[in-house]
């Protein structure tokens, strides 16, 4: 790290990573989506990475839903959004089942290993079991993409969640699962005599939470997962290493709400605690800008009919509400930005029209990033 | 009165909107990230407990130290770990994963010694945080285990158990484990334990869900896919809680008087002035997909403050279904 203040217009051209957490419903989707797109018009190759989007974005981008692999987005939306080769922007909309599948696939070492998984009918229930899964599939799919180097920079937008960091906690837990062999202890024994025991201990218990005949399917299923399990668990590792290097950064989408902001702060001790590089706050549906707006001159309020007159009152409580709400908005961006300390920013992104996320609104969103 | 959504739809006639909602045994609040979902289910809490309902409110927690959104309301940092006053009159507790798979594994493995070297054995307790499902289904079992609680009368300890749902994914996820577990597992103690709890939340006398949203575009459409999706898990649904609409000052001659200064010179007002037009629009558009009732919480001064959110439900207003469509069930 220089020990120049940190811009977001910098990140997007510099890192290879950038990894957008925050509580639900602050918009992490779109300010995503809108990283991407300034990444790409300055001129790198892009993918934005998000699971369980809105339909709206996919839309907004031309892209399908849930794909098995990354797409480009049409040609002459990349053009019309000022996207020329050498720069692209792919999109990926992932389905964590598709991705889990796809993981068993390239794991397993024979096809037949892996038609035995997939066809096992536990992993088809508990695979279709979406949460969980998503963090799982998205660090995997995140690992994949950034080894393979197509890409120059990888957006990834968070799987919402409460805690927006579980996606990291999730794959650590998994791995937790194969250090230690802990998975052994539930497999028949045939080595020493303590072990034999210790297992069937655990047969017993087994048998008697899940019944006889399942805990039967539940050990042969996990024979079978094990070695997939310690594939994962290496690559867990690596990516922890690497999501913990210079070549990440870990930006908190917020907005104004009280308990938004408190969850935005409990994510940047969270980073910190983690040892991950946390390098700012998107402010999201700030309403700073509105300290520039104006009251309607004298002659306008003349010009309104004299039926119309009392509702001038009301629209100017309405004004002051208005202008009290910037100037707090204001006030908490400042704040973001002490908080934010030497190695992060804070930036104000305004409340962006009713359900306009459309191409020209996301590139209007994209310009206020790369110039922050 | 929320002015502007429309004036006659004014309060039925009777006791408050939340009526239903007191009856369950447990009421699931759910509903996307930022539409006040935890303050919503604190002032029910608060109503309930003004109600005379024993009433206790929960949170699906990975750690009793997490920081807790609901808490906050009741003006603490977190949850306790088990049910313990937070207010006058209202219990909270954390629903957390691991201490139901323990109770689950006490309550099967009947020998002292199995259950022991079950719970103190590190591969088990690895397996069980890491499984997806294993996690869903501690949580189950914890929420089985207070439905359960009896007091000294025979009386349920908890009346009224309300849970701040997590975000959509995670609903489902734990409305849907019962059929999906089964399917698995259709024998043994878990089968049991996931027909008992069946019994409750597919039970719409016992159990409802209520969806928290807001009167805007994206809101609404999720809050539709929500609901889609309770139904498909077999989910009684209570309805929708519609929170911080708007309040229209304005006459419809003011509207029109006004209308040409917002649009030319877009002053500032003009936000507070176009809202509402949006949120009729949205309300509109919500009622005409669903038969379930829309209750509206009207925007206060001070968002979010949970006490006057539960003044305002006790005369909150519900919008009426369409005539040719029937009567609000």
């Amino acid at each position: 790290m220089t020990t120049d203040t940190v811009r977001i217009g910098d990140l997007i051209r510099t890192r290879r990573v950038i990894v957008c957490c925050g509580a639900g419903g602050v918009g992490k989707t779109t300010t995503a989506a809108a990283l991407s797109l300034a990444a790409a018009r300055a001129g790198r190759r892009v993918l934005v990475l998000t699971i369980d989007p809105s339909k709206r974005l996919a839309e907004t981008l031309g892209v399908s839903r849930n794909p098995p692999t990354p797409v480009a987005v049409p040609a002459d939306r990349q053009a019309a959004a000022g996207i020329s080769a050498p720069a692209s922007l792919d999109a990926w909309m992932l389905d964590p089942k598709l991705v889990a599948d796809e993981s068993v696939r390239r794991l397993t070492k024979t096809p037949e290993d892996a038609q035995r998984v997939l066809g096992n009918r536990i992993y088809q229930q508990v695979s279709a079991m979406v949460a969980g899964m998503h963090e799982y599939t998205a660090m995997e799919a995140l690992h994949r993409l950034v080894t393979e180097g197509r890409y120059d920079l990888v957006v990834l937008d968070t799987p919402p969640s409460r805690h927006a960091l579980d996606f990291l906690e999730a794959p650590k837990r998994l791995a937790g699962l194969v250090e230690g062999r802990a998975i052994q202890a539930f497999l028949p024994k045939r080595d020493s005599l303590v072990a034999r025991a210790a297992s069937k201990v655990i047969e017993k218990i087994l048998s008697a939470v899940f019944g006889e005949e399942f805990a039967q399917e539940l050990v042969s299923f996990m024979m079978t997962f094990s070695g997939i399990f310690s594939a994962l668990n290496v690559d867990v590792n690596a990516m922890r290493r690497f999501l913990s290097g210079p070549d990440v950064a870990f930006l908190l989408v917020t907005s104004p709400a009280a308990s938004t902001l408190a969850e935005a702060h409990f994510f940047q001790d969270k980073t910190k605690e983690l040892g991950l590089p946390f390098r700012g706050f998107v402010l999201n549906r700030s309403r700073a800008r509105n300290t520039s707006k104006r009251w309607p001159d004298e002659e306008s309020l003349d010009q309104i009919s004299p039926e119309g007159k009392s509702g001038i009152p009301k629209l100017q409580s309405f004004a002051h509400a208005e202008l009290e709400a910037a100037r707090r908005d204001l006030g908490l961006l400042t704040e973001l930005q002490q908080r934010a300390g030497q190695n992060a920013t804070a930036m104000a992104v305004p409340e962006l029209p009713q359900g306009a996320d459309d191409m020209i609104t996301l590139i209007t969103v994209a310009d206020a990033l790369a110039a922050a | 009165m929320v002015r502007g959504v429309r004036s006659s739809w004014g309060p039925r006639a009777g006791s408050h909107q939340l009526d239903e909602l007191l009856k369950k045994r447990v009421v699931l609040i759910t509903g996307k990230g930022g539409v006040g979902r935890s303050s919503v289910t604190a002032a029910a809490a608060t109503l309930a407990q003004r109600q005379g309902v024993r009433v206790l409110v929960c949170e699906i927690g990975d750690d009793p130290a997490d920081y807790s959104p609901l808490a906050r309301h009741f003006g603490r940092e977190r949850l306790p770990a088990s049910p313990a006053p937070i207010a006058a009159g209202i219990l909270g507790a954390l629903l957390l994963a691991r201490s139901g798979q323990e109770l689950f594994l006490k309550s099967v493995l009947r020998s002292g010694t199995l259950a022991r070297a079950a719970l103190s054995s590190d591969a088990l307790r690895r397996l069980l945080s890491a499984g997806p499902s294993f996690k869903e289904m501690g949580v189950f079992f914890q929420l089985l285990t207070y439905l359960r609680e009896k007091r000294s009368d025979g009386q349920p300890t908890h009346q009224l158990i309300l849970i701040d749902m997590p975000a959509t994914g995670h609903t489902l996820s734990l409305t849907g484990l019962p059929e999906l577990l089964l399917r698995l597992v259709p024998r043994g103690p878990i089968a049991a334990a996931l027909r008992e709890g069946q019994s409750y939340l597919n039970d719409p006398t016992l159990a409802s869900a209520y969806v928290v949203a807001i009167a805007e575009t994206l809101p609404v459409s999720e809050c539709l896919e929500l609901l889609e999706g309770l139904r498909k898990t077999g989910m009684p649904t209570g309805g929708v809680l519609m929170n911080r609409v708007p309040v229209d000052p304005f006459t419809a001659t003011e509207r029109v008087a006004l209308e040409e200064v917002i649009e030319r010179v877009n002053p500032l007002g003009a936000e507070g002035f176009l809202k509402p037009v949006l949120a009729r629009r949205e309300i509109a558009r919500l009622r005409a997909n669903t038969m379930l009732p829309i209750t509206l919480i009207p925007e206060m001064p001070q968002s979010g403050l949970m006490r006057s959110i539960a003044d305002v439900l006790l005369t909150a207003e519900k919008v009426p279904l369409p005539q040719t469509q029937g009567r609000v069930a």
